[in-house]
């Protein structure tokens, strides 16, 4: 089995069945198709129905195919036969045509499944997402850096951790990395520590080590819950006020906490990323962009709001002539572009603060039943309301490469 | 009614962080938590100055005192029994993040002012503080429950909205308003 990247679509919730759109259609002789098609389509485009195919092929009566074509879309709930239009019946009187009406998907197909239910109704188009050439895509040349990014993300969670890894593709240089910091940083050494210790469930899934780090496979443990990825923050936010065993009072306090229930792999990096912007462009702030976008961040009364998006571009505009353009083409505002690589795909907090700091991919190998809010239990990306929306993908890492002893040891 | 009473009181306690926050360029939100009937921590959304669109008003407050209380040498026990009688007061519905982790951290009760009709975590946009809200078809001993909390909304929700015109209009140090002195930052 291979890497393997597929777009987890934003829009499940509305079942095929309420999201048609009515047209009326006719079978025709296959030898008038070509000129039929030419002729519709002039006369009645199907303007946002662009996914939709104007001809159905059924094959239903052996090798004799049938054709029916799209002619218009449906108006009213009966009757349809006096509502189309002049041109359209025109051809229909032409060609003594027997309209019928039928079912089409309103929108395009997310995803395959949802394609392949579309096509039930009438044949639609489908462009799965790495051929996408666009904002929200993934392009076909970018594949091997992106599993690349993915492999960091997993090497760097330990056993019973998310981690995290910001990266700005555009030049491809990762932003930041963290690991949760909900326990005490050095939770997983005392209970190594601990010999013979039956209680601690991590002594038996030590697979690999290197250093003084433990790689945390998720192998044969992923969409199972076991006391193993149990552990894992945003799997079970709820998870730390059960002190763990052995706990021990640690020097070492990443961001100023020793442990934080709500320092979540991508809280952390999304600090780290925010704290480097910080050192390195110390100057510019608030008089710039910061200001007048992030006033939309938290909260909008809808009237101002209108009038703030008014605002908004004169203010980039003057800040554009205010500070000089390579700083602010070099410095995005918050993580916009940016793209993130989570192990583990993140809990409704988690997938919120990634909107909030604009990031525009986000990327998980192991989908998170429990809490997952991008795809599992919640769809957070397809919601409306929010002001910014993200792209979300899930990556299927090869089995090997979490059994096989080969790439972990390697690569670190 | 002296509850009510004093809900409104913790609530302006909240509005003059939000009020706090304007004064810095900041999205007027402000919260503040209360430990028996004591204001223990307040804090006020400060997105621009951190330039992390994280760290809400919630979040600055909860920080305050997770440090606090881990000075005081709190384990993760001692912290989860302490912000189970905590109840926060906050002059906006708390965003999907903030609800989140509102019921991750086990609050007892929160109070807010306006609704938040484009990322409300407490009714508006999802509904985390309700502790069924999560997958149901998960079961077993080692998933624990949900998180869920008391949510009352509406408390002095004129003043937190009019916080926020007069910050659009206003407080923003870009908005076209001549008549008014330009607020300048570094
Ligand atoms: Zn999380
Ligand atoms: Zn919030």
């Amino acid at each position: 089995m291979a890497w393997e990247l597929s777009e987890v679509p934003s829009n499940l919730t509305h079942s095929i069945h309420d999201s048609t759109v009515d047209v009326i259609a006719a079978k025709i002789e296959p030898k008038l198709a070509n000129g039929l098609i030419r002729q519709l389509n002039q006369a009645c485009p199907l303007e946002n129905l662009r996914h939709v195919k104007r001809v159905r092929r059924c094959n239903e009566f052996g090798e004799k195919s049938e054709l029916s074509i799209i002619l218009c879309l449906a108006t009213g709930p009966e009757n349809f036969s006096e509502m189309y239009p002049q041109d359209v019946k025109k051809i229909v009187d032409t060609y003594k045509l027997n309209p019928f009406l039928a079912k089409v998907a309103r929108f395009s197909a997310t995803s395959k499944e949802l394609w392949e239910e579309q096509c039930k109704l009438w044949p639609t188009s489908y462009h799965p997402p790495h051929d996408l050439d666009g904002v929200s895509g993934c392009k076909e040349n970018e594949l091997p850096s992106i599993f690349d990014f993915m492999r960091t993300a997993i090497q760097l969670s330990e056993v019973g951790k998310n981690a995290a890894v910001i990266v700005d593709p555009s030049t491809m240089q990762i932003i930041a990395k963290a690991t949760c910091g909900t326990f005490q940083h050095d939770d997983f050494k005392s209970n190594e520590c601990a010999e013979g210790n039956a209680d601690s469930p991590f002594s038996l899934l030590e697979t690999t080590e290197n250093k003084d780090r433990k790689f945390f496979l998720p192998g044969t443990h992923v969409s199972e819950f076991n006391s193993l990825n149990m552990v894992v923050s945003c799997i079970n936010p709820w998870g730390w006020m059960k002190q763990r065993p052995s706990e021990q009072k640690s020097l070492h306090c990443e961001g100023g906490f020793p442990w934080h229930p709500l320092r979540h792999a991508a809280i952390v990096a999304i600090g780290k990323a925010a704290e480097r912007d910080k050192a390195l462009f110390p100057t510019i702030y608030s008089s710039t962009k910061p200001n007048s976008n992030g006033s939309m961040e938290y909260y909008s009364v809808d009237e101002p709001a209108k009038r703030l998006k008014v605002d908004r571009k004169d203010n980039e505009q003057s800040a554009h002539e205010a500070c000089c353009n390579d700083l602010s083409e070099t410095r995005p505002y918050l993580c916009t572009g940016f793209d993130i690589y989570l192990v583990w795909e993140p809990c409704s907090m988690c997938a919120m603060a990634l909107v909030h700091q604009r990031f525009k991919r986000i990327f998980y190998a192991f989908p998170n039943p429990a809490t997952g809010a991008l795809g599992s239990v919640y769809r957070l990306h397809g919601e409306k309301s929010l002001n910014h929306h993200y792209s979300v993908f899930r990556i299927k890492v090869p089995e090997a490469y979490w059994n096989g002893p080969v790439g972990f040891s390697d690569k670190c | 009614m002296a509850a009510a009473a004093a809900a409104v009181a913790f609530m302006e306690l909240a509005l003059e962080q939000a009020k706090f926050a304007m004064d810095n360029l900041e999205v007027p939100v402000g919260c503040v938590i209360v430990e028996d009937g004591k204001v223990i921590s307040s804090g006020s959304n400060k997105t621009n100055a951190t330039r992390n669109a994280t760290r809400h008003a919630e979040m600055e407050a909860v920080d305050a005192l997770i440090r606090e209380w881990q000075g005081m040498g709190l384990d993760q026990t001692n912290v989860a029994e302490k912000f189970a009688r905590c109840d926060l007061y906050v002059t906006c519905e708390p965003c999907i993040m903030c609800a989140m982790a509102l019921s991750i951290l086990g609050i007892r009760e929160v109070y807010f002012g306006c609704a938040n009709d484009k990322f409300g975590g407490c009714g508006s946009i999802m509904s985390l503080h309700q502790s069924s809200s999560s997958s149901a078809e998960l079961s077993g001993n080692e998933i624990p429950r949900p998180k869920g909390y008391k949510c009352t909304g509406g408390i002095m929700a004129e003043e937190a909205i009019a916080l926020f015109k007069s910050f659009y209009e206003q407080g923003n140090p870009n908005a076209p308003k001549p008549h008014r002195p330009v607020r300048n930052s570094e």
